[in-house]
């Protein structure tokens, strides 16, 4: 049924936001009568209003609601009816559709409270509970805590959520006014860039110290590209002008000057000065979606936490060389007293993938992967979509397979096979990965299916049959431990143990016989999975090449 | 029970008079200038004047003049304006008071305590709003209508003994009604607590001071004051106070196994001082966690000049309670300087010495018992047989005991208590081997002993000091359990119990023995007098009494500085702000807790069914600072 007012709630920064577009484009496919409105902290609201498609921005003014409960005393009455007051606008905007793309408790209150017909994504029940509604919902918090075998990016996650999966993707999307290009031009015109100059963009920092590229390296790599006549632009938010500083004094004289623009632009000047790049150098961060956005071709640097399956530059052609050490990817709560990882990625390194990416070399890009992959854990990944629309970003250059490249790559099947009734592909095996903790999951899996059947029995006569209900209902509580502990003692089918977790804390309703039919799926589903995994994993042999694979031009 | 150490110096009379004559025009005669005020104030207050008219003046009420002919009124040796420049004292004071008025918006102000009238005047000058004066104690009025012409100043105010204070219920800032309770500070250091009792009424209910007070009590590591500081922070409790103890005799081992290092003296005693102020930097980092208002420290609590300092900069009010003898226990003299108030159980002499080394307002704060640990037993006959004896002392062995008590040798007599070896020849007597006795474990022998010896200690008498001063703890103790005691005398004893029918009091040993001879004999007269003991104990000398006393000399002295304290609502404040739904889950709280949004979730989320709207907007809250305010609340 065809939504009429539709709420997109996206608590997050310029990243976020972008990658929310996609989803935007989709909704408007799918619903084209719809008001679409976007609930975002006050300070990005000029993003979310040049995504096409959003018709209202809704700001709510975090900051100062900081400030009130900061305040404390007295003033934390003002927090509360602060929030009252942002509920009830909310509530007044009658929606009845709404996706939480803030995966956050917070923001599940927030929907709880708001009384929409249909929430995908976290939310609240009446009494307090996490609700994480939908499939791919569930999917995508599964695959947060399961980062190393991940198959999709957030971007597809955000359009499963909504539906929109089936709808063609434009990439990311953001509007530049005219006039933002002219102030950028102007600015460029006085460092002496002018008009069709090759200009490469460096993104210097980032939101957490352990993201970011040592400003040494980016130094030599700044004076490496000047040495190739190329102009140099430094970009990113007045939170970064410490680091241009430190860049440009770790450079000295350039073969060309650089040019700082650090937090000398607005989040619209962003995007007309990124236009004008031909390729920008950054770690995992806001700017990086705008390039994508606004199709700049994009050299990622990918360290630590950050992964390209899931947060790679969502469009095509995009290079990412990715560091991938055994501790990746690190948890993002954790404090890194030695990210080594940083140092694989050298200077000279990016300096040749830029100079490749530029030409549009593929084929020197690929033997720079090769070559690499002899002597480093560094991977180079070329981004872009598969067959059915969605991220992919197969690696460059032979490399040799990795278990969590074969789970990867089954998981995304088995998901697409399960949410989105695509066939399974045929079996691809490789011998990496060990299918017996699959194929012990699917016998936890049909157990759970014979306990659900005999308490349907059960059920019909509750009350003569109390005691046996109750006797199953314990043995279903013990199952469902030992299915938890399975996925810890085996992280390899963790995904698959957290689904089957969220999806049983969502189960809807309080009948008896409508959950143990819901339970009864739920271990279908399981098993399902768990066999899908193990087709696709099965059997043996040596450890073998892997392709490109196929990619959408 | 508080007295100021702010004695008037009288002046030379001879040199007063003659300065007089030279300095000032003739004075019309007293009487004519109390008929005179007795008429302004008969037209504004009949009753009250008709009141005055008839109040003798005790002698207590001793009225001065500086050297510019300036009166001045002391009342039971407690000053009630400056000795030197009353006016510019009471301009200070109304300066401060004003701007109070202001701040808050009010309307009205209520001066409890009048003195002589400076402090009212100069508030008069100042402020436009109504002034209501109560002074409860007549006298007072009387003396001050004497000493000064003060028909402007009744025909301004509104003079009044403070029974019918004007309406002081709570009333928002700025209202018309908004009205703020003033004191003047001398007035509520009487000893007798009449303008204390008021003020604190008036506040009461008013709200206006809303003083719930966060206090850090700080004990020693071990010693007699240790107990104290565990009495005190319950009885600041039970008034209502949010009250912390920090029980450093944990730290009693860490000290004692100083002697691991095998240390010459000198040295030994570097390391406790190192210890000390480890310690002392740990109360500091206490502090600016909890950010106490006021920080009570007891006698030996382990707090150096650095770790004071500490205190003094995180804004909190430092005050000490001297539970001990001055001349004895002399390291005040380094750290006095570093408290903003110290209350002590001696007075005269003590005041002095410290008045010399500190400008902290000092108050005399005797010591206490407290009724929930000193109490009448029911003992057991085992008990009785374990703990009782015709004749018994709990205490230390100090040199005066180990003397005075050899006089008991032939009584059914038992000595308990530490630091006794080498008393050979009480031996026989001396109970659990010189072992520490429980403050439990006394109160079993206070009750299971027909006649109990109360010597206060001394290392240089031979038995009963003639100069002491101070009483100390054990003689409310004692009192408080009901148990007859025999006491030396000390001067401080009289205001505290009378000698006689409340007590027994001896002058020397010998006295004391003849005393208990006498009182062994006589179980109906030791049964009344104890019985009276306790009552007047109960009445006046619980550590709630003294604790209340503290805390109104610090508040009246400090009430700006705490008032400008930044705290958290209670439960209470933001309920009354709000009404429906979100007063009644605030008033689900206890009212005069602190509000925390970590209460309100911990609420929610342990209460089961569905959440409200405004338990959910307080989850959401508590999400929000979770997600983004978490560094910054630490």
């Amino acid at each position: 049924m065809s939504a009429r007012r539709i709420l997109i709630v996206n608590l997050t920064r310029l990243g976020d936001l972008l990658q929310t577009s996609p989803t935007v484009a989709g909704l408007r496919a799918l619903h084209p009568d719809a008001e679409i409105t976007l609930l975002a902290e006050k300070n990005f609201a000029e993003v979310c209003e040049a995504i096409p498609g959003v018709d209202r921005v809704h700001r709510i003014d975090l900051d100062h609601l900081g400030h009130l409960l900061l305040a404390g005393g007295s003033r934390v009455g003002e927090a509360f009816h602060f929030v009252r007051n942002t509920v009830a606008e909310l509530r007044a905007g009658r929606f009845d559709l709404a996706l939480n793309f803030s995966s956050s408790r917070m923001s599940a209150v927030l929907l709880g409270l708001l009384d929409i017909p249909d929430v995908r994504g976290w939310s609240m029940t009446s009494d307090g509970f996490r609700a994480i509604q939908t499939p791919w919902a569930r999917l995508f918090a599964t695959l947060c805590l399961n980062r190393r075998v991940a198959g999709f990016n957030l971007v597809d996650c955000y359009r499963g959520v909504a539906g929109c999966l089936s709808t063609a993707t434009p990439g990311l999307s953001f509007t530049v006014s005219d006039a933002a290009r002219a102030r950028v031009a102007t600015r460029l015109d006085a460092a002496g860039i002018a008009a069709g100059a090759r200009v490469i963009a460096l993104q210097l920092g980032a939101s957490r110290a352990v993201r970011r590229w040592p400003i040494e390296s980016f130094a030599r790599l700044a004076h490496e590209l000047a040495g190739d006549g190329k102009r140099i632009v430094l970009v990113g938010g007045g939170g970064e002008r410490a680091l241009a500083a430190e860049l440009l004094q770790a450079c000295g004289s350039c073969a060309t000057p650089l040019v700082d623009l650090c937090g000398q632009t607005s989040i619209q000047e962003l995007g007309a000065l990124l236009e004008r790049c031909a390729l920008l150098v950054t770690g995992d961060t806001g700017p990086m979606h705008m390039a994508a956005a606004t199709r700049t071709p994009i050299v990622g640097l990918f360290f630590g936490p950050a992964l390209p399956f899931d947060t790679g530059p969502y469009g095509t052609d995009h290079v990412v060389l990715h560091a991938g050490v055994s501790c990746a990817p690190c948890d993002h709560a954790v404090h890194c007293l030695d990210p080594f990882c940083r140092r694989t990625i050298t200077a000279e390194l990016v300096a040749s993938v830029v100079r490749a990416r530029l030409a549009a070399d593929w084929s020197s890009l690929a033997e720079i992967g090769t070559a690499l992959a002899a002597r480093a854990p560094v991977r180079l990944y070329r981004t872009g979509f598969d067959a059915r629309g969605l991220f992919d970003c197969p690696v460059l250059g032979t490399v040799l397979a990795r278990p969590e490249d074969e789970l990867r790559r089954a998981y995304r099947a088995t998901w697409l096979t399960l949410l989105e009734g695509v066939p399974l592909p045929g079996a691809r095996s490789t011998g990496l990965v060990d299918v017996a903790p699959f194929a012990a999951l699917a016998e936890l899996a049909r157990l759970g299916t014979e306990l659900t059947a005999r308490l349907d029995r059960l059920v019909i006569d509750a009350a003569r049959s109390l005691d046996a209900v109750q006797r199953v209902g314990r043995e279903i509580e013990v199952l469902d431990r030992a299915i938890g502990e399975h996925g810890r003692v085996h992280p390899d089918v963790a995904v698959l143990t957290q689904m089957f977790a969220f999806e049983k804390e969502t189960m809807p309703g309080e009948d008896l016989a409508g959950l143990t039919k819901e339970s009864a799926r739920l271990y279908r589903d399981l098993c399902r999975s768990a066999d899908c995994m193990q087709a696709l994993l099965g059997g043996s042999g040596a450890v073998g090449e892997v392709d490109h694979a196929s990619i959408r031009q | 029970m508080a007295r100021t150490a702010r004695s008037v110096a009288l002046p030379d009379p001879i040199a007063l008079a003659s300065s007089l004559h030279r300095l000032l025009p003739p004075m019309r005669a007293n009487e004519a200038i109390f008929a005179d005020n007795c008429a302004a104030l008969g037209a504004r207050a009949p009753a009250l004047a008709s009141r005055i008219a008839s109040a003798v003046v005790p002698p207590q009420h001793v009225l001065t003049w500086t050297g510019d002919g300036m009166p001045l009124l002391s009342v039971n040796g407690v000053a009630l304006q400056h000795p030197a420049d009353p006016c510019g004292d009471g301009t200070r004071w109304a300066r401060g008071a004003v701007e109070r008025l202001t701040a808050h918006g009010a309307r009205r102000a209520i001066v409890v305590g009048l003195g002589l009238g400076y402090h009212v005047e100069a508030l008069a000058q100042r402020f436009a709003g109504a002034i209501e004066v109560a002074e409860p104690d007549p006298a007072v009025w009387r003396s001050a209508l004497t000493a000064r012409d003060l028909r402007a100043l009744l025909a301004r105010i509104e003079p009044g003994d403070g029974s019918g204070a004007g309406d002081v219920a709570a009333q928002p800032d700025g209202a018309p009604g908004a009205v703020r309770v003033l004191a003047h500070a001398p007035s509520l250091l009487r000893a007798d607590g009449l303008h204390r009792a008021l003020y604190e009424r008036l506040i009461a209910r008013s709200g206006s001071s809303g003083l719930r007070l966060r206090i850090l009590v700080v004990s020693p590591i071990a010693g007699g004051s240790l107990p104290i500081a565990r009495y005190a922070t319950r009885a600041l409790a039970r008034l209502g106070h949010e009250t912390r103890l920090l029980d450093l005799s944990a730290f009693h081992n860490s000290l004692n196994e100083l002697a691991l290092f095998d240390a010459k003296a000198a040295r030994r005693a570097e390391l406790e001082s190192r210890l000390c102020g480890v310690l002392g930097a740990g109360v500091a980092a206490t502090a600016e966690a909890f950010a106490p208002d006021v920080v009570l420290a007891l006698a030996q609590a382990p707090l150096d000049v650095a770790a004071l300092d500490a205190l003094g900069r995180t804004g909190a009010i430092r005050a000490l309670w001297f539970v001990e003898d001055f001349r004895r226990f002399t390291y005040w003299q380094q750290v006095a300087a570093h408290y903003d108030h110290v209350f002590t159980i001696q007075t005269d002499d003590c005041f002095a010495a410290l008045r010399a080394v500190c400008d902290a307002r000092l108050a005399y704060l005797p010591c206490a018992f407290d009724p929930d640990e000193h109490r009448p037993l029911a003992l057991s006959s085992e008990d009785q047989r374990a703990y009782g004896s015709d004749v018994s002392f709990v205490g230390a062995g100090y040199r005066n005991r180990r003397l005075a008590l050899r006089r008991f040798l032939d009584q059914d007599f038992r000595i308990w208590g530490s630091d006794w070896e080498g008393a050979a020849e009480l031996e026989r007597v001396l109970q659990r081997s010189s072992a520490r006795i429980s403050s439990e474990d006394a109160v079993r022998i206070f009750n299971a002993t027909r006649v109990n010896l109360n010597l206060h200690s001394s290392t240089y008498h031979d038995g009963v000091d003639p100069q002491g001063d101070f009483v100390n703890p054990r003689t409310f103790e004692l009192a408080g359990c009901g148990a007859f005691q025999l006491v030396d005398q000390r001067s401080l004893l009289p205001e505290l119990f009378a000698a006689g029918s409340e007590l027994t009091v001896a002058r020397s040993a010998g006295e004391m023995r003849a005393q208990a001879q006498h009182f062994l004999e006589r179980p109906d007269e030791r049964a009344q007098i104890a019985g009276r003991a306790r009552a007047r104990a109960l009445a006046e000398h619980t550590y709630e009494h003294r604790m209340q006393a503290l805390v109104a000399a610090i508040v009246a002295s400090d009430q700006d500085r705490l008032l400008a304290r930044s705290r958290p609502p209670t439960f209470a404040d933001l309920a009354a702000r709000e009404i429906g739904p979100l007063r009644e889950l605030l008033e689900r709280h206890p009212a005069r807790a602190p509000f925390a949004l970590d209460t309100v979730v911990r609420g929610i989320t342990e209460r089961a069914g569905d959440v409200s709207e405004e338990e959910a907007i307080f989850l959401f809250l508590h999400q929000f600072q979770e997600l983004y305010l978490g560094e910054a609340r630490t």
